[in-house]
């Protein structure tokens, strides 16, 4: 098969129909990520991206370097993105508004007039005839041998301060997300032990449910008819974030104003 | 023939059979959407009063898709170094092992660090 | 060529002597993320501490004794060129990263600590990091990061491939990111800092790297060597050659915060922690100038005739923007960046002069440049408002009869940075000039020295601030360094003097090691 692709240098036709029918789609998934106005559709134009440049990959014999790009890229790096998405929420947008005028108009223009030069100078150049990859293929005995003899032979110490990089991704990625416990976490024995001992051994009141509202965050009321702050968490009540029915939001605010006199 | 073409076909036909499916279904089927058959299937109350932007997910899962690239690109180089791994005798095995040990020391450090708890 | 695989295996040969320093350094650093996973809370900074010095202390003793004989060699099947240039910048970034390294250890200035959060992942002003900060802990992480930065410098400007040379970026690059965002005070600062530097920087790699495959493209080589071959012969891909030089330059020149790429360097000196800025301002403006002078005088040294246009009209904006920009700014922290600005455009100059005179002056300015900018950096740190540093122009009034020695010290610092005879700045400008003119940039010479007059005018501007205005009411208090921060601004005063009123030796140093290897 390698010989096969190696034995065409001047374009086949079928390479070439292949080469017309994905770089369209290349390049329009490419301008997509730009245009689209959700960052997960984005990610989906650039994993199309992605893939058709794989398939393109392996159209002119790098095989590998185009199962490398579904596996990391396609697969590990855009899986990354998706999180990251998830992170700062699925349908978090960006704010369009632009901070400094004509921002937008300079930088389409640039990137357009930045993308001409790059053209024009592609297109003025005058290229030898491709020699293709078969023959480098063939002389280290294959594909993947080829590539095993550029990274354990010329390129290995280069190799190895690659591991430096994956190092400090990973004390990086740490040190950005990882909390250190001061105390050891304790085990649930002693949690319920110190459950049994407090003041409240049953379960907290369930939150209440009314016609209105009927979620964690909308506290039950007492008979008084005061909230029942036991009944939303804590992590609610410490984010400000307890709805409470509109009279017991109108006593608390006449309590917090009757404070301020 | 170029191994790669019946890859190809057989791709297509997937996609073509996935597209015709989505197409279909969306084209032949009645749209009557309420608002109690887009809630979530669930009953009770409902979970947690939901936050702007549709939910967001706790950092930590950032770390482990971190970790998870670092282990995939490994593996990137692992696969030339094994087939090749008879020309390339004992020096490459020492050098993947080096390699391999480096990438230890940041499992060694994630571990212990409690990078891998869950809590 | 090498054998090839099918015909039966040779592994090739490491210089190890040549690699030595370096593998010093990243071997410091792996041990240092050991210590992070197998060393208690409690002696971890101490241990990672006397780790960090010692590493680098090694590494500069082996550089001196290991390389000197066996000087101008490739290393590593030909990736590593260590030739005089090399190990000069290699020196110099060990030197200046030990002085940055005494700066991190600084705990006697703040309160809580030293300059880092005691933990990046806690959210600022949360109740886990007031917890942290209660008990003391610091992020110890940064001393192996830093430890790996510093490697990934001393390859950058050794790499003689184009490969290297990218992964050589990264190393260097990814954790300076980070240390970035770890800053104690100001954390939502210090965070956007790091979030501006990584998208930006992110994307000038990627130039970087796009301007790598350009000259592939032309030339069939990843190697310099290859690439410098190639120059004579690539007829018909010149516009590849083109394109490729002048994408390699803006990730250069982003890397050296030249005119037009510069708009991180303020934004990102202000957020970073001072002593990370003192390392970054100093250390990678090194090994960015030094893979700049590879790239540009190796690989493409016979094309001197194309790059340089390109190199004259980034010089002079970066001359002219850095410097009036400088003049409107009142923030100490972003007026030190704006005026590294304008000394990337003064050693730029030496750049564009294309000669051995150009390589070697500017190799002294860069050393002249890298001490006085750590000592300045250093001396930012001294005067704080309760628990943050002062920054703001205003709060320096009056410095000068409330602390005589910082403000005399610094305006040491800001004269060299002026080019004031008697230090080394002016024996840097002096060189620069010199060898520019006789490289017949003599137009730049002349906007340079323009220039450099309205430079003055913003470091004496300060000086005159400290000295001859009135203290603020509630002026900033004052505090006394540690030993480590006394010993780094005294060694950096020292140099600045040194190599103002001896530089002799430190030039003959430079000029003998001014010859790349091919």
């Amino acid at each position: 098969m390698i010989e096969l692709l190696a034995a065409t240098p001047q374009t086949s036709t079928g390479e070439a129909v292949a080469f017309w029918c994905l770089a369209p789609i290349a390049v329009g998934a490419a301008v997509m990520i730009l245009l689209s106005r959700k960052a997960v559709h984005s990610a989906l134009w650039m994993a199309t991206t992605m893939i058709v440049l794989a398939v393109l990959f392996i159209m002119q014999g790098g095989i590998f370097l185009g199962v490398v790009q579904v596996v990391v890229y396609t697969g590990a790096v855009m899986m990354l993105f998706l999180f990251v998405l998830m992170l700062v929420g699925v349908d978090a947008s960006d704010s369009f508004v632009e901070t400094l005028r004509a921002q937008r108009v300079a930088g389409i223009l640039l990137g357009a007039g930045f993308g001409v030069l790059l053209m024009a100078a592609v297109s003025r150049a005058t290229f030898p005839e491709a020699v293709g990859v078969g023959a480098a293929n063939d002389a280290a005995g294959g594909h993947v041998e080829a590539i095993a003899e550029a990274i354990f032979t010329r390129y290995v110490f280069t190799f190895e301060v690659v591991s430096i990089v994956l190092i400090t991704a990973a004390v990086g990625a740490m040190a950005l997300t990882h909390k250190e416990r001061l105390t050891p976490r304790r085990p649930q024995p002693e949690q319920s032990v110190d459950r049994i001992r407090s003041a409240h051994p049953t379960p907290h009141p369930s939150p209440g449910v009314y016609a209105q509202h009927n979620a964690v965050d909308t506290p039950a009321l007492l008979p008084d008819g005061t909230a029942s702050e036991a009944s939303v968490p804590d992590e609610l009540r410490r984010q400000g974030t307890v709805r409470y029915t509109e009279l017991e939001a109108a006593n608390r605010r006449a309590d917090e104003d009757g404070e301020r006199e | 023939m170029n191994p790669i073409v019946p890859i190809l076909f057989l791709g297509l036909l997937a996609f073509g059979f996935a597209a015709f499916s989505i197409l279909a279904g969306s084209l032949s089927g009645p749209k009557r959407y309420s608002r109690v058959k887009l809630d979530a299937y669930e009953c009770g109350i409902e979970p947690t009063p939901q936050p702007i932007g549709g939910g967001r997910f706790p950092v930590k899962y950032y770390l482990t898709a971190m970790l998870f690239i670092l282990f995939d690109i490994e593996i990137v180089f692992l696969y030339p170094w094994a087939v090749a791994f008879d020309q390339l005798a004992i020096f490459g095995l020492i050098e993947m092992l080096l390699f391999i040990l480096t990438l230890g020391v940041a499992y060694a450090y994630v571990w212990r660090r409690g990078g891998l708890e869950w809590d | 060529m090498m054998p090839h695989l099918a015909d039966g295996f040779t592994s090739p040969t490491f210089e190890y002597q040549l690699l030595a320093p370096m593998l010093i350094v990243f071997g410091g650093a792996i041990v240092g993320v050991l210590v992070e996973a197998f060393t208690p809370r409690g002696p971890r900074r101490t241990v990672q501490v006397a780790l960090g010095l010692v590493t680098l202390v090694v590494a500069f003793v082996v550089l001196l004794a290991v390389t000197r004989p066996k000087l101008g060699d490739l290393a590593a099947s030909g990736t590593v060129a260590i030739d005089g240039p090399a190990v000069f910048f290699q020196g110099t970034i060990l030197v200046l990263a030990l002085l940055s390294f005494l700066l991190f250890v600084e705990r006697g200035v703040d309160s809580a600590g030293d300059a880092f959060t005691p933990s990046g992942a806690t959210i600022p002003g949360s109740a886990s990091e007031r917890e942290l900060v209660a008990a003391r802990v610091s992020q110890t992480e940064v001393w192996p990061l830093a430890l790996f930065s510093v490697g990934g410098m001393m390859l950058f400007v050794a790499s003689n491939d184009l490969l290297t040379f990218f992964v050589a970026l990264e190393v260097m690059s990814l954790p300076l990111y980070l240390l970035v965002g770890l800053a104690r005070r100001r954390r939502l600062l210090s965070q956007e800092a790091a979030l501006k530097y990584f998208l930006l920087g992110s994307f000038s790699s990627a130039f970087l790297l796009f301007g790598s495959a350009f000259l592939f493209g032309y030339s069939g080589s990843i190697s310099f060597t290859g690439i410098y071959d190639s120059l004579s012969s690539g007829v018909g891909l010149d516009p590849l050659l083109l394109i490729g030089t002048g994408m390699v330059a803006i990730g250069l020149f982003f890397k050296v915060g030249a005119v037009p790429f510069h708009s991180w360097v303020p934004d990102v000196y202000q957020g970073a922690p001072t002593p990370v800025t003192a390392f970054m301002a100093a250390a990678t403006k090194v090994a960015a100038f030094g893979a700049m002078l590879r790239i540009f005088y190796v690989a493409l040294g016979d094309y001197d005739w194309n790059w340089r246009p390109m190199f004259w009209v980034v010089t002079i904006l970066t001359i002219v923007v850095g410097s009036i920009l400088a003049i409107t700014q009142t923030d100490i922290k972003r007026m030190l960046a704006y005026s590294s600005v304008a000394q990337a455009g003064f050693i730029l100059t030496g750049v564009t002069a294309a000669s051995d005179s150009g390589l070697s002056s500017t190799m002294f300015y860069l050393v002249a440049y890298g001490f006085a900018t750590i000592g300045a950096f250093a001396l930012v740190t001294l005067v704080r408002d309760g628990t943050s540093e002062a920054t703001h122009l205003s709060r320096w009034a009056g410095l000068g009869r409330r602390s005589p020695i910082i403000a005399a010290v610094l305006s040491l610092f800001l004269l060299s940075f002026a080019g004031i005879p008697l230090t080394s700045g002016f024996i840097g400008k002096f060189l620069v000039f010199e060898a520019a003119v006789n490289g017949g940039a003599t137009p730049l010479v002349i906007v340079g020295a323009i220039f450099s007059a309205v430079a003055a005018f913003f470091y004496v501007r300060v000086i005159v601030l400290m000295y001859f205005s009135d203290p603020p009411d509630d002026a900033p208090s004052l505090a006394l360094p540690g030993a480590a921060t006394t010993l780094a601004v005294a060694v950096c005063a020292a140099g600045t003097v040194a190599l103002g009123v001896v530089p002799g030796p430190v030039i003959d140093l430079a000029q003998e090691a001014a010859a790349f290897i091919r």
